[in-house]
């Protein structure tokens, strides 16, 4: 996913600075420094700026992570329970853009220096076939009984032996109800000539190709090869032919939704729960079709020698006390169980967040819910460049 | 031993004597050997020994320098001039062109092959030219409206800032180069709102009931502003404008207006004098600015990707795709070298036209 922006519930706004606001004013400075060489760059030390890095001696850790994905106590926390020294920064925006940038190193078997990643489970697992992460200390995170049953035993990770998952989230279609001047509920309505040009896609290529596959009835875990999935590509480029979509976007379709010049878009779900606060016309729906699930999910870097350091970091975002809080946050769905009782305990506004069905969905929502299973090198070779092709890169 | 010490000073003084040849040679020799080294010609021990020669020359230099006395310094501080620039140029023009060159010719064993091998594969700039004509043509023809507008709205005013700012010139120049104070992403994603289907400008078209006239001249397709080739061009316009407005300025500025009297004494209209005597005066400035304008524009992504849709993207965006999404090294290079070679012709061609060699 591109730079995620997620926000908060307002009433969570009273104590602290709240994600949306960390992200703009984090935007505002990035885009201030951003020059064309830097955009350009494509490899190179990663530009980051360093949360917390309390010195003291001893054990150390260093979690490279999506923008906005952390709250601002937890490596606090975690610092003072554990006594590891951790540095934590937020420069991991894009998936591809990051494996531009850690592959010079990596493919030569030298070591980078974050320990640990959070990517998105399909990048996740092109780093475990490529063999750039390492098993991680299972033995010492107890907490990894806390594993949603769900997100166990990945066809790229059988075990579970290279991936913890960070967060998990849905992509589903967001629409402004004031311009489409109906209720949506299927994948059709993307297509409908009605909203000829006010239809954003994502430029993350498997929820929106996942999305339109559903629409034509596939089950995506599934699809293995280019060729199965060509009709997709297929309805794509006839609908950007038509001029029926307006635009690929990252996560910026959240201003043009809001903004009105989205009628509908593909979208994900944390993005939209705070928008909806905002701006009631914005909502979010499952399609009837089903909807894409996906998750980041943390891994251990090759050639990284702190394993006492990342089994700690686990098990504490492990413990549902500590996730809960982070839900509280970044709004996204935890992969840890017993955050919903948490947070129910937690009371106020937070116990209302326990009972958003787009944090905890109800089994119907689950059932609608598909994720895409791993793509050999050469099919994801072809999905990609036929993706490029469209987006018009 | 003698012998040794008296031919090196007899080889020292000949060189000596001619101290513009060592100046020229040590700057070549400087050059060549930064190439070699940042393009990686020479690895290892051999690079080591390309390092010590490079020493040795400037060591060479120093002592003819000295050696030579004041004639010969005289003589080599040309030379001495050029190389920062030289070495420069080499280091950071040369040798990456050079490795772009060869990562163009490449070709990739997997897919996530760091490592291209050179294999002469012109394959890639065949896909550069055929996959990707649509962005090329694209990227000219946004560039050249862009430039050509910046003209239109850029000539004027420098004439009217130039001619009839008084006292006001350096507040009115101030105003055009006040933009440039804010980061450029940030100028181009607040058209976002000010474009916007549901923003002020369109809201206001709608209002005068005239948003038909923008439908049949295409600047407004399917009732709205953000997100077409116009707003793209728009975009290219408005960021590249000061580029176009200082260099005419300056050379406009330059101008005696005594010039333009001689000329309506002598008879001619006023359109005959701005024609005959104002224009031709201030064509390096245009020429500048054009140059200014569309080179920068042509290779542009920014524009094409907050202000366009999956129709308007330009060769930049490709690019950038190409290098840090589909990790194409070698089509990448292949296509930024085409859009080199293209922009030279163009310049060239340009400069022909233009003639302004006698002008300048």
């Amino acid at each position: 996913m591109n730079t995620r922006r997620t926000t908060t519930p307002q009433s969570v706004k009273a104590s602290r600075l709240n994600r949306r606001d960390f992200l703009i004013r984090g935007g505002l400075m990035g885009a201030g420094a951003l020059s064309l060489p830097a955009l350009l760059a494509a490899c190179g030390g990663g530009s980051s700026s360093s949360v917390d890095t309390a010195g003291g001696g001893g054990s150390s850790l260093f979690f490279e992570n999506w923008p906005g994905y952390m709250d601002e106590k937890t490596v606090g926390l975690f610092q003072a329970a554990s006594g590891v020294s951790m540095k934590y920064t937020e420069a991991f925006n894009d998936n591809n853009e990051y494996f531009a940038k850690i592959q010079p190193e990596l493919s030569k078997g030298k070591k980078i220096a974050p320990d640990i990643l959070a990517p998105t489970f399909w990048m996740a697992a092109r780093l475990i076939q490529l063999g750039w992460v390492q098993k991680l200390p299972k033995a010492d995170i107890p907490n990894f009984v806390n594993l949603r049953d769900d997100l166990r035993g990945p066809s790229w990770d059988s075990g579970d032996e290279y991936n913890l998952p960070y967060q998990t989230g849905i992509a589903g279609i967001a629409y402004n109800s004031k311009i489409t001047g109906r209720e949506l509920k299927s994948v059709a309505d993307l297509f409908d000539p009605a909203f000829k040009g006010k239809i954003g896609m994502l430029t993350e290529m498997r929820d929106t190709i996942g999305l339109i596959l559903m629409g034509e009835g596939k089950k995506i875990a599934d699809v293995k090869t280019f060729d199965q999935a060509s009709v997709a590509f297929d309805k794509l480029t006839k609908a950007k032919n038509d001029g029926q979509i307006r635009s690929f976007t990252g996560n910026d379709y959240v201003d043009d939704l809001s903004a009105g010049n989205f009628a509908a878009c593909v979208a994900w779900s944390g993005d939209v729960l705070q928008l909806t606060k905002d701006n009631p016309d914005v909502k979010f729906i499952v399609p009837e079709e089903g909807g894409t699930s996906w998750y980041d999910t943390m891994v251990w870097v090759k050639g990284s020698e702190n394993s006492d350091s990342v089994a700690k970091w686990m098990n504490f975002l492990y413990d549902p006390v500590n996730a809960a809080r982070l839900t509280a946050f970044v709004q996204y769905i935890s992969p840890v169980k017993g955050v919903q009782d948490e947070l129910a305990k937690m009371g106020g506004d937070n116990a209302k967040l326990a009972e958003d069905p787009l944090l905890f969905p109800d089994a119907a929502t689950f059932a609608l819910l598909q994720s895409w299973g791993a793509l050999a090198e050469e099919e994801e070779a072809k999905f990609d460049e036929a993706f490029a092709s469209i987006t018009g890169a | 031993m003698v012998s040794v010490v008296s031919a090196g000073k007899k080889w020292g003084k000949s060189l000596s004597s001619r101290p513009e040849n060592v100046g020229l040679g040590v700057m070549l020799g400087l050059g060549v050997g930064a190439v070699a080294l940042a393009a990686q010609w020479v690895k290892g021990p051999s690079a080591m020994l390309v390092a010590i020669a490079m020493l040795a020359m400037v060591v060479g230099l120093i002592y003819t320098a000295f050696a030579g006395g004041l004639e010969a310094r005289k003589s080599l501080a040309p030379y001495g001039l050029l190389k920062p620039g030289m070495i420069w140029l080499c280091l950071f023009f040369l040798a990456p062109l050079w490795a772009m060159v060869v990562m163009s010719l490449s070709s990739k064993a997997g897919r996530f092959d760091f490592f291209p091998d050179f294999t002469w594969n012109f394959e890639n700039y065949r896909i550069a030219l055929t996959k990707f004509r649509p962005q090329f043509i694209r990227s000219f023809s946004y560039a050249g409206i862009a430039t050509m507008l910046t003209i239109v709205i850029g000539y004027p005013l420098a004439y009217f800032i130039a001619f009839r700012g008084g006292k006001y010139r350096n507040i009115l120049l101030g105003l055009v180069v006040i933009p440039f104070f804010t980061s450029y992403l940030i100028r181009t994603l607040a058209w976002n709102n000010i474009l916007a289907d549901e923003g002020p400008v369109v809201s206001l078209i709608n209002k005068l009931h005239i948003s038909g006239v923008f439908e049949s001249l295409d600047i407004m397709q399917n009732g709205k502003l953000m997100n077409t080739p116009a707003a793209v061009i728009g975009g290219l316009t408005y960021n590249f404008l000061p580029f176009m407005v200082l260099p005419i300025y300056v050379s406009l500025e330059k101008i005696d207006v005594r010039l333009v009297d001689a000329a309506m004494d002598l008879y001619s209209s006023a359109s005959q004098a701005f024609r005959k005597v104002v224009l031709p005066l201030s064509l390096p400035g245009l020429f500048a600015g054009s140059l200014l304008v569309f080179i920068p524009a042509a290779g542009d992504f920014v524009n094409a990707q907050f202000l366009g849709n999956p129709q308007t993207t330009m060769i930049g965006n490709s690019i950038q795709d190409q290098f840090l999404r589909q990790l194409n090294y070698p089509v990448a290079s292949a296509m930024s070298f085409v859009l080199m070679i293209i922009i030279t012709i163009i310049v060239l061609i340009y400069t022909k036209f233009m003639g302004t060699e006698d002008l300048a």
